[in-house]
């Protein structure tokens, strides 16, 4: 299946409260976007603002033609109607679920959770609760709790930190052949370059307080 | 006992504290009055007596303990004393009953004045006074007290019509002296289980000047002092009893000459036409009617098992109502303050956690104020069938209300343990906020929540002061374990109960509180989640 041609992302966002302030404008109809730059710079808030769960900063969020924040008359979609598979830095699991009961959360059929932990190589842990997990699984099961909720959009924050070199190249290429099977656009946070190459076409660098591409 | 601190001073005056008036006015302006008057008072208070107390030593001041009746005349007597050169006074004004014990197991204070001879005997006995030296200076009539909208005369036997009757507390003076009355008139066994008790005479009456008892049998001079009643019927005669008010100095004091002095100065021209002017009847030639009182003083002595095991029973029952009704607003207020920034925040939070601080008696006068029958809330409540004032309901809504700053608290705390962002993700996720705190924040939270039930449980185990302003001290259906010892404290019959009541309560408020820890702790380990990354 072709990458979704029809793809416009579009930001024109005033965020005051990340340290010093981030100007951010962005314009691309690429579907693979990695905004790299120094940690507190304010990349991780970029995500939270395009899941929805920020709501501090004024200006505009446009999605191909669906418009998802317009702070001039008020247009605001609620994160629950966005449909983004969001992965925090934090890879925060549900402690009360079991690894399945959390993969299954956005709604997704057993057969296709089953198959989903398989593919991340996680398929032995499902009935296991998410504290007994070491970072590199959790990162997984966070991972694959958004891409079984059916995810638009994918918004991952250094999401293979936690995991070594021969496995993070193996994962970025699950999650980059998954999200061009599906046309799925992928908006990644990261420190590292290496990250960044492996997933991105496009690559936008936080610093000095504005966002440009390189 | 709620329109009166429970000991007085004659430095801050029984009346200031104008209840009377406050309860014309709105609960708002009730509270602001009590704020802004509150330090007024006192600030006057110091101004008149502080000088008074620096410039003479202690050791020179008598301490006056006096039946809660004689508030208002005693310290006009005394205030005459002091201007012919007596001794300084200072009064401690509560139940007869009361002083009596406090009298016997403090060894302080220097006078007594009794509402009841019985109790000067029970303190000759403990060797707390010496009977010769004790005065009979005034006798005080019962009389029916109505509220203003009931025609008058009330003949006793009209009684039997009335809904409820209030009387004081049955090992008070004045509830002793009612139940004889009653049964000198032949009606007590049927209108019995109509009585509800007020801790003192005043606290009975209270409740008829406010409308939520129709009638109540109080002190003759209580009832003049108060405009809000009327007097329908006098207990007059030999066959009725009396209020004997006795005088007498306490072994314990250390001016036995100046405090036998001010006794027979009441007794004697200087005292007794203040005692006429407040309605008291001079003191009586005739011996009082020991048998009768003695058989109702000994009642409480009778199935000591039976209102033990009610007490406790009640006592469970009331707080596991107000655990289980204050379950849902604890849980949204809780979630609301710690999860929601809005204009008034801080206001709503001060006024749900404010029973935490505002004296419980305070906080069940405001309930009575805004819940009682003849308020339009507490009408329209009655109308469907519970009515509040002295059932288990305005027992437990009194718990409730006194319980629910803990709940909300530990609740709160228990939602903020929770990381918002668990919450955010589920929204990505596809779950709107209401599903979000039924499928992530609720089961988070939830052994926080129970901690925070068991503290409110335990909270209203121990309710008091709010419980017997709004529902009374009705044995089966508000006297809880707490109001019974209570009871049982103004009885010299009691001690022996009490203990067991006392172990009943510690028991299960320790058990309570070990749960709330247990909880605790778990609440911290289902969040653990969060440190092992």
């Amino acid at each position: 299946m072709p990458a979704d041609t029809n793809f416009h992302l579009g930001l024109d966002l005033e965020i005051p409260f990340t340290g010093g302030g981030l100007r951010v404008e962005l314009n691309t109809a690429s579907t693979r976007i990695a905004v790299v730059g120094p940690s507190g710079s304010g990349k991780s808030t970029i995500l939270r603002i395009l899941a929805g769960v920020e709501r501090r900063a004024y200006g505009t969020v446009l999605v191909k033609e669906h418009c998802w924040q317009d702070s001039s008359n008020g247009t605001w979609v609620p994160s629950w109607d966005r449909r983004v598979g969001w992965v925090p830095q934090e890879t925060l699991l549900f402690p009360h679920l079991t690894v399945r009961e959390n993969l299954s959360y956005g709604g997704a059929l057993p057969d296709w959770v089953s198959e989903t932990a398989a593919l991340l190589q996680i398929g032995d842990l499902l009935d296991r609760r998410s504290r007994r997990l070491s970072g590199g699984e959790r990162q997984r099961v966070a991972l694959g709790r958004a891409l079984l909720s059916k995810p638009r959009l994918l918004l991952l924050d250094e999401p293979f930190s936690a995991l070594d070199r021969p496995l993070r190249g193996e994962l970025s290429e699950l999650v980059s052949d998954w999200a061009l099977d599906r046309s799925v656009p992928i908006v990644l946070v990261s420190h590292d370059e290496e990250d960044a190459k492996w997933l991105a076409e496009e690559r936008w660098h936080v610093g000095g307080g504005s966002l440009r591409k390189e | 006992m709620f329109h009166k601190a429970k000991t007085s001073t004659r430095w801050v005056q029984p009346r200031a504290l104008s209840l009377r008036e406050l309860r014309r006015k709105s609960i708002l302006a009730a509270v602001w009055s009590a704020v802004l008057l509150a330090p007024m008072q006192l600030s006057g208070a110091s101004l008149t007596g502080g000088s008074r107390t620096t410039e003479q030593a202690s050791d020179s001041v008598l301490l006056v303990l006096a039946a809660a009746s004689l508030a208002d005349v005693l310290p006009r007597i005394g205030d005459e004393w002091e201007r012919l050169g007596g001794t300084p006074l200072v009064f401690s004004f509560d139940a007869t009953s009361r002083l009596a014990v406090q009298a016997s197991q403090s060894g302080a204070g220097d006078i007594f004045f009794s509402a009841d001879p019985q109790w000067i005997r029970w303190l000759d006995e403990q060797g707390t006074v010496s009977l010769g030296s004790a005065v009979h200076f005034a006798a005080n009539e019962l009389v029916i007290a109505v509220s203003q909208d009931i025609s008058v005369p009330v003949e006793p036997d009209m009684l039997l019509g009335f809904e409820r009757i209030a009387l004081a507390g049955e090992n008070v003076p004045a509830g002793k002296y009612a139940r004889t009355a009653l049964e000198k008139a032949g009606v007590w066994s049927e209108i019995e289980k109509d009585v509800v008790r007020g801790g003192s005479v005043r606290g009975a009456l209270e409740w008829v000047a406010r409308g939520e008892v129709p009638a109540g049998i109080v002190y003759r001079t209580d009832a003049e002092a108060e405009p809000s009643v009327s007097i329908a019927f006098v207990f007059e005669g030999p066959e009725y009893p009396q209020a004997q008010y006795w005088g007498v100095p306490l072994g314990s004091t250390a001016h036995e000459e100046s405090a036998a002095d001010f006794v027979n100065f009441v007794l004697g021209d200087a005292g007794q036409p203040f005692l006429r002017e407040a309605g008291f009847s001079p003191p009586q030639s005739f011996v009082a009617d020991g048998e009768a009182q003695g058989q109702a003083a000994g009642d409480t002595g009778d199935d000591l098992v039976a209102s033990v095991s009610s007490a406790v029973r009640l006592s469970l029952i009331v707080a596991f109502l107000a655990t289980l009704v204050g379950l849902v607003p604890a849980v949204g207020l809780g979630w609301v303050l710690a999860r929601r920034d809005f204009r008034g925040k801080t206001v709503l939070s001060t006024i749900v956690t404010a029973p935490l601080v505002i004296p419980p008696v305070v906080t069940g006068f405001l309930l009575l104020s805004v819940l009682g029958a003849s308020t339009p809330l507490g009408g329209l409540i009655a109308s469907l069938g519970f009515p509040v004032p002295f059932t288990i309901l305005g027992a437990s809504i009194a718990a409730l209300v006194v319980g629910l700053p803990l709940y909300v608290i530990s609740v709160r705390g228990a939602f903020e343990a929770v990381d918002p962002m668990y919450e955010e993700l589920s929204w990505t996720l596809g779950c709107s906020p209401w599903k979000t705190f039924f499928r992530v924040s609720l089961p988070l939270a939830l052994p926080g929540i129970a901690a925070g039930a068991v503290l409110a449980f335990a909270r209203s185990l121990g309710e008091f002061g709010a419980t017997v302003v709004l529902a009374g001290n009705v044995e089966g259906s508000t006297r809880t374990i707490a109001l019974a010892v209570y009871t049982l404290l103004e009885s010299p019959t009691g001690r022996e109960t009490v203990w067991v009541l006392v172990g009943a309560s510690v028991i299960i408020s320790l058990i309570a509180l070990l749960g709330f820890e247990v909880l605790s702790r778990r609440q911290k380990r289902r969040l653990e989640d969060r440190h092992a990354r």
